[in-house]
């Protein structure tokens, strides 16, 4: 077997492991939060004994219990056992959401805040190598200075009011594009915009440094001697290196905007799993709370294994 | 360079894949920008307000209420009788109700609703609304003590199960005074007489659920008989338990089924939901169909109203409300599309302080706020006017007692105890606390009042504010030390219930037309009496108007307890009357209400159409 198959399989392998510690830990942090997830924030209370009728029909009552039936509702033991129709893994319904399973609400959500990270980063990237290119080919220029200063900005404006900003101007003034909602690319653009930009400049900086350091390397000036256009040195030989180091900021990046921007996702009203993960937390909604850790940890380590396996295979000097 | 294209191009690939997937947002005649989440569609099991409006629209009870005077007015009934001790009522159901199935609504189906919020499987909030019903209550615990008891057996699990079902029906019947005598015909008994018993019925967790949905019967199976329970899909029997435990997914397009003048068309989770009329409906609404739109972020609802996207906000963004209506008042001609669309309407709730009446707080300590002199003179040295005018900014209108001004036909309010510092430190000096050179409230052997802990939940801005304010008022007025404890709600409710708490904020909503909804809270053996105020004296009074038969009478006598409690035992310091900005343009949206109770029924929200323009005078409803 290759290192680079061993590579992969014993990282596949790790997975249940790292999902199940998450999973114990998740639970002790998520039942240690004060208070009843079946209560509300303020006002009436239901008698006492109405109170353990609600605990008792969600197993709330004992956390020991909860613990392992969960766990197998989730791994989809219980389903082996026989114990259990319906899906194979169950994260069961929310307790906030009750005409919902958990599991609806992730395959509703974690789409559309995917849609919104995707096109956030392939943005950002557009954004991102383009500046950072343009700067890195005439550091100094006012080209240079000027894109510097909008990653600057890029990066240090909030989120809430980039994004408060452009629904105003795009949605109230020009009325090109609806405010907030989901639906459509024109709901897209926005919130996508919006969550580009911290990742745009740093894209760009990286890419910057990168063409700086690459055209003052010794083969680029052999290449050049041999009368190779500019263009070419730059597209086919400055860049592919240059980008080496994008390409590693990628992996958290995208895994970052993947799942979901809290801010973003509330200024635009997009449906997506960031913001109602945040709720799910301060309201107790334990199932919730659960599925959405699990489905993000899951996510996160393959995506962190996918850009190791892509940066291996980019660039065959790098032994994994 | 090609292997570096592959990362955007996966990418690109994922995302066409997604895009292909979702659903575009269908028009809808009326748009509702909601600022609270829906948390569930079933009638029975709702608790919040946002949940009820929708019920409204689906559902329709046995009476509704006018919007104008909140009467009761015949919905699911034509008509009824009461017996003449006030125990008995009768109900007439209308033969033209119907499901949106096309199946007739029967008496049965209330009895079944019913029982079914009485069953502690179901775990109501509302279970012991319907404890005034002759017998209900004992159900409930026959039920929660047999579930309690409950042992599987010997026998194959589910038969201990569905026999102690079987038997939970039979004790239903035996027992609880809820009757059907004839498809059309129902019958409640009561252990008490109710005048207010109409507008209870109108409430959102007494509406009708049909039972063939709820449980998910097989659509081949006839539609009066229940099938085998492993035959129905949403609810099934708990061997080990004997519970019955219900698939709440029921509550969606597709499979819930309404009796109300809508039928739900769509519903993604905190996004929105689509009503569209239910074609059987008999008291059918204006608006075509409706669009809930969910914004969590009150400023982008804001913005998607002054964009036209949205006809109405439930709720307006803080941040801007006040300056809108400021401006408004300023000048009510004022045709900005904001400050005319603005609208602040008192509520049926009143924003309050709680003082803490145990004799000692959580750890043991002696609690000063037991004396009533102590929480008589902190009432009176709260100037509410300045908070409503300079803190809260809404001028809400304020409030000398709990239940609110102008809300209940028949029904007065009193006063209750002005702001007057002086008398307060009055009262403070008979309790034995009295000011010394400094300035600082001590008792005869020169201790310092303890210094005292106000707690509130930082949800909102609002709450540090005012309790900022009643901070340096006290302060100033009494010579106390007051210390600010701002919590997350959950916290802050542990600690509510625990006792661990000097003065605590609340607010309190009013669920019926009477002021019973708002005074049993006074009650000692109240589950919401956070403020542990005991007083015999008041329970025997509310026993009492409680079997009065003379409705005029029996607010008299309310009157008379309410005044009581705010000019003698003041368990709680009332702020103000609470105020619901909304917004929608009056140009365009008809028939809104502005009773106190603001319960909108969205059938008779009316539209004025488009092309009337800014004329204002045509009413454009949909037939």
């Amino acid at each position: 077997m290759s290192p680079m198959k061993r590579m992969v399989f014993s990282r596949l392998a790790q997975i249940p492991l790292i999902l199940l510690a998450v999973y114990t830990l998740t639970f002790l942090l998520a039942w240690l939060i004060p208070g009843n997830p079946l209560e509300k924030d303020e006002g009436r209370r239901p008698p006492p004994a109405i109170a353990e009728a609600m605990q008792a029909q969600w197993n709330l009552d004992d956390p020991w219990s909860f613990y392992w039936s969960y766990l197998g509702d989730i791994s989809g033991v219980s389903w082996l056992l026989g114990d259990r129709t319906g899906p194979v893994i169950d994260f069961g319904p929310s307790l906030r959401h009750e005409n919902w399973s958990v599991g609806e609400i992730i395959a509703g959500q974690l789409p559309v805040s995917m849609m919104v990270g995707i096109s956030a980063i392939l943005l950002a990237l557009f954004i991102g190598v383009g500046a950072g290119t343009l700067g890195g080919l005439r550091p100094g220029s006012w080209l240079d200075r000027a894109t510097g200063s909008i990653s600057i900005i890029g990066v240090s404006i909030p989120a809430f009011v980039i994004g408060t900003a452009l629904l105003l101007v795009g949605g109230v003034w020009l009325q090109w594009f609806p405010v907030g909602g989901w639906g459509s690319l024109q709901h897209l653009l926005l919130p996508a915009v919006a969550l580009s930009l911290p990742f745009a400049a740093w894209i760009a900086r990286l890419t910057r440094q990168g063409v700086i350091e690459e055209m003052q390397a010794d083969y680029i000036r052999t290449v050049r001697a041999k009368g190779v256009s500019e263009r070419v040195v730059v597209v086919h030989h400055v860049l592919p290196n240059a980008l080496l180091p994008v390409l590693s900021y990628l992996g958290p990046a995208t895994a970052a905007a993947l799942t979901g921007s809290f801010v973003i996702e509330k200024v635009f009203a997009v449906p997506g799993l960031g913001m109602h993960f945040v709720d799910a937390v301060l309201s107790k909604d334990l199932t919730m709370i659960m599925g959405v850790v699990l489905v993000y940890s899951a996510l996160l380590v393959v995506l962190n294994l996918a850009v190791d396996v892509m940066y291996a295979w980019v660039d065959p000097r790098i032994r994994v | 360079m090609a292997r570096l294209l592959i990362t955007p191009l996966i990418l690109l690939l994922i995302l066409l894949g997604l895009l292909s997937l979702d659903q575009r947002e269908r028009e809808a005649d009326l748009v509702l920008a909601s600022d609270n989440e829906i948390f569930t569609l079933d009638p029975q099991r709702m608790s919040w307000l946002g949940d009820m409006r929708i019920a409204y629209a689906l559902f329709e009870g046995l009476v509704r209420w006018n919007p104008e005077d909140f009467s009761p007015q015949p919905a699911a009934a034509k008509s009824w009788s009461v017996s003449p001790d006030g125990l008995v009522w009768t109900f007439t159901i209308d033969d033209t109700a119907k499901w949106s199935t096309g199946a007739p609504v029967t008496a049965h189906d209330f009895v079944w609703s019913w029982q079914r919020l009485l069953l502690p499987d179901t775990a109501a909030d509302y279970s012991n609304l319907l404890f005034i019903v002759e017998g209900a209550e004992e159900f409930w615990d026959w039920r929660a003590n047999a579930l309690a008891r409950f042992t599987p057996g010997s026998a194959p699990e589910t038969t201990a199960a569905e026999a102690l079902m079987d038997e939970t029906e039979r004790q239903f019947v035996k027992k609880v005074g809820l009757t059907a005598l004839g498809a059309h015909t129902l019958e409640i008994r009561l252990t008490h007489p109710v005048p207010y018993l109409l507008d209870l019925l109108a409430f959102a967790p007494l509406m009708p659920v049909y039972r063939p949905a709820v449980e998910g019967w097989p659509a081949s199976s006839d539609t009066t008989t229940p099938p085998p329970w492993s035959a129905r899909q949403f609810v099934r029997l708990v061997p080990e338990t004997g519970r019955l435990q219900a698939d709440h997914r029921w509550a969606r397009p597709g499979t819930l089924v309404s009796n109300g003048a809508y039928m739900l068309d769509q519903w993604r989770y905190r996004r929105d939901l689509r009503l569209v009329p239910n074609p059987h409906a008999h008291h059918p609404g204006s608006v075509q169909s409706v669009l809930v739109r969910s914004f969590p972020d009150p400023n982008t609802a804001l913005l998607a109203f002054r964009s036209g996207e949205v006809d109405w906000l439930t709720g307006v963004s803080a941040d801007v409300r006040q300056d809108l209506l400021d401006a408004k008042n300023a000048d009510p001609d004022n045709d900005d599309i904001l400050v005319r669309s603005i609208h602040a309407v008192p509520a049926f709730g009143t924003e309050f302080f709680s003082f803490n009446c145990s004799d000692t707080l959580a750890r043991g300590a002696p609690n000063p706020f037991s004396d009533p002199r102590v929480r008589r003179a902190f009432a009176q040295a709260t100037d509410k006017q300045m908070i409503v005018d300079h803190v809260t900014g809404l001028h809400e209108p304020v409030s000398g007692s709990f239940t609110p001004k102008n809300s209940i036909a028949g029904y007065e309010p009193p006063q209750g105890l002005e702001f007057d510092p002086t008398r307060a430190l009055e009262e403070l000096a008979a309790a034995g606390w009295t000011r010394n050179t400094a300035g600082t409230l001590v008792n005869d052997a020169g201790e310092a009042f303890p210094s005292v802990d106000l707690k509130y939940t930082t949800s909102s801005p609002r709450n540090r504010r005012i309790a900022t304010a009643l901070r340096s008022q006290w302060q100033a007025q009494l010579g106390v030390d007051v210390r600010l404890s701002g919590q997350d709600s959950k916290s802050f409710g542990a600690d509510l219930q625990a006792g661990d708490f000097m003065v605590a904020r609340g607010r309190w909503y009013g669920d019926w037309g009477d002021p019973t909804t708002f005074l049993e809270l006074f009650r000692s053996t109240n589950g919401n009496n956070d403020r542990r105020f005991k007083n015999a004296g008041i329970d025997a009074q509310l026993d009492a108007a409680a079997t009065e038969t003379d409705p005029a009478a029996r607010m008299a006598m309310l009157a008379k307890t309410e005044r009581e409690l705010f000019e003698v035992h003041m368990p709680l310091l009332p702020i103000c009357q609470l105020v619901e900005v909304t917004m929608h343009d009056p140009d365009a949206l008809d028939g809104m209400t502005t009773h106190p109770r603001l319960i909108q029924y969205l059938g008779d929200v009316r539209k004025r159409s488009a092309a009337s323009g800014g004329d204002g005078t045509s009413g454009g409803g949909m037939p």
